[in-house]
């Protein structure tokens, strides 16, 4: 198996797990977390490509709400601070990705000889 | 705001919204579709499949070039707050584009690969040393899955589940995201196109993304919220003057734990609420009190001041906060209350309002 198929493999095994949460979650779980909705059927198809992607987050956020250990102050704590170290970040990488883009781009007379980038990989 | 869920939440405002988001998507489209081989700088006519890819590729890049310029420019300037309104159904239009662009790829590049199609456009380069045939297709690929956790969980529901500081956490993931994109075009497409044009279209796009939200994050921090004073009374934190305060606004003001409270003066009485809304912890206190009720200036939830609910039939509610008058100082307990707990709004004296 190589690498990329290991890789698909478990996003295969993440997303079937995933589908198992679901299933619990949307049949009986989340009427238990939300009273807005309890008795409502027509949106929680909806909510199934969420759970698939990030289940693990719905199991941790679905004990703490049954158990009762959520605290409501954290809910009202926007993470505002964060925005200037992103808008920073975000600059730096779109002018590394600009700048290494142009530089390294070739242009292609019609009579270019062929040019090896990296050596071939050797099978044994 | 919720009562029961339902699938989508439209209003009036939200169609004419999601129908000029379709309409822009489709001139898009089929301005670029057409274009000739030359435009898209490809020296011999190229097949429709490719020139698909490319259009739903070009499509995507923009629609979320627009999508991040719109919180920066709403925090800059107000004018822009409507087009925030129902900026997740932009999102999720967006990720079915990018589906789409990526599904094209796929079913092209890839479509006689004897192994997984996916497994194949991850092997098919591994060269992550080099900057010069760099496998570009991995960071589209992140970005797009970067998109789908975003718009998978757009729906309100995940905003009450998570919490707004956790979701809001998660859909940071669109920072990263859109650096992956640009690498994804830069190392990519722009590679092997002779035409500069778009490399000029991609830069004005991500470098106006960039410098939107340095603008927005400066003026955050060379503008903060003030803090509310320590008094020789530590139960309690001075937040302004009387005279600050307008009928129907806020002062908004930070407390030692971090967190903002905003004080109302709403028909001649004073109260304070925190300045997060419950739906995604907007700015509360940069809201106006509409019909007895603030309201929030994100997407319009509102809450009634003096206890901080949501009107009947909807159940969200806001902590307050307490508040007093000394002189004209105008004060408030820095310990939160329960959301909903209503707290007696405290009238101005005759003095303190001439
Ligand atoms: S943040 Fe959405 S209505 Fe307040």
């Amino acid at each position: 198996m190589t690498g990329a198929e290991i890789i698909v493999e478990a996003a295969r095994i993440w997303l079937w797990i995933g589908a198992g949460v679901a299933v619990l979650f949307l049949g009986f779980g989340m009427a238990m977390v939300d009273e807005d909705a309890d008795g409502a059927f027509a949106f929680r198809p909806l909510l199934v490509p969420g759970i698939l992607l990030i289940w693990p987050l719905v199991l941790w956020r679905w004990g703490r709400l049954a158990m009762g250990s959520d605290d409501w102050a954290w809910r009202y704590g926007p993470p505002r601070a964060i925005h200037m170290a992103m808008a920073v970040g975000l600059s730096l990488a779109i002018l590394a990705f600009l700048l290494g883009g142009a530089l390294v781009k070739q242009s292609w007379p019609a009579d270019s000889a062929p040019q090896q980038l990296s050596a071939p990989e050797v099978s044994e | 705001m919720s009562v029961k869920y339902t699938p989508v939440q439209w209003n009036r405002v939200k169609y004419c919204y999601d129908a000029l988001l379709v309409a822009g998507t489709i001139l898009f489209l089929a301005v670029f579709l057409p274009l000739p081989p030359e435009a898209l700088g490809h020296t011999r006519p190229v097949d429709p499949q490719i020139t698909n890819a490319r259009a739903f590729g070009a499509c995507a890049f923009v629609m979320l070039s627009i999508i991040l310029m719109i919180g920066p420019l709403a925090r800059l300037d107000d004018r822009v707050l409507p087009l925030l309104y129902n900026r997740r159904h932009f999102g999720v239009l967006t990720c079915l584009v990018a589906l789409t662009h990526a599904y094209f790829v796929l079913n092209w590049y890839f479509a006689f690969s004897p192994t997984d199609k996916w497994a194949a456009s991850l092997s098919a380069n591994t060269s992550y040393g080099q900057a010069l045939g760099f496998p570009f297709e991995t960071l589209g690929i992140f970005a797009l899955l970067c998109l789908l956790v975003l718009a998978a969980t757009s729906h309100d529901f995940w905003l009450k589940f998570l919490g707004a500081p956790l979701w809001k956490g998660l859909h940071m993931l669109i920072y990263p995201a859109y650096a992956a994109v640009v690498g994804h075009i830069a190392l990519g497409a722009l590679q092997s196109q002779e035409v500069t044009t778009f490399a000029w279209i991609t830069a004005f796009l991500s470098l106006g993304v960039a410098g939107l939200h340095l603008a927005a994050a400066l003026q955050a921090r060379m503008s903060p919220d003030p803090q509310a004073h320590a008094v020789p009374d530590p139960a309690w934190r001075e937040v302004c003057d009387v005279t600050d305060l307008r009928e129907g606004f806020a002062q908004i003001a930070q407390l030692p734990d971090g967190k903002r409270v905003a004080v109302f003066l709403h028909e001649g009485q004073i109260s304070a609420i925190s300045n997060a809304c419950a739906h995604q912890n907007g700015p509360l206190g940069e809201g106006r009190i509409v019909n007895c009720l603030v309201t929030c200036p994100w997407h319009g939830f509102q809450y009634d001041v003096r206890n901080g609910q949501s009107p009947a039939p909807f159940t969200e509610k806001i902590p307050t906060y307490r508040v007093r008058l000394k002189g004209s100082r105008v004060q408030v307990d820095p310990v939160a209350n329960p959301p909903g707990t209503p707290v007696p709004p405290v009238p101005l004296s005759k003095a303190a309002r001439v």
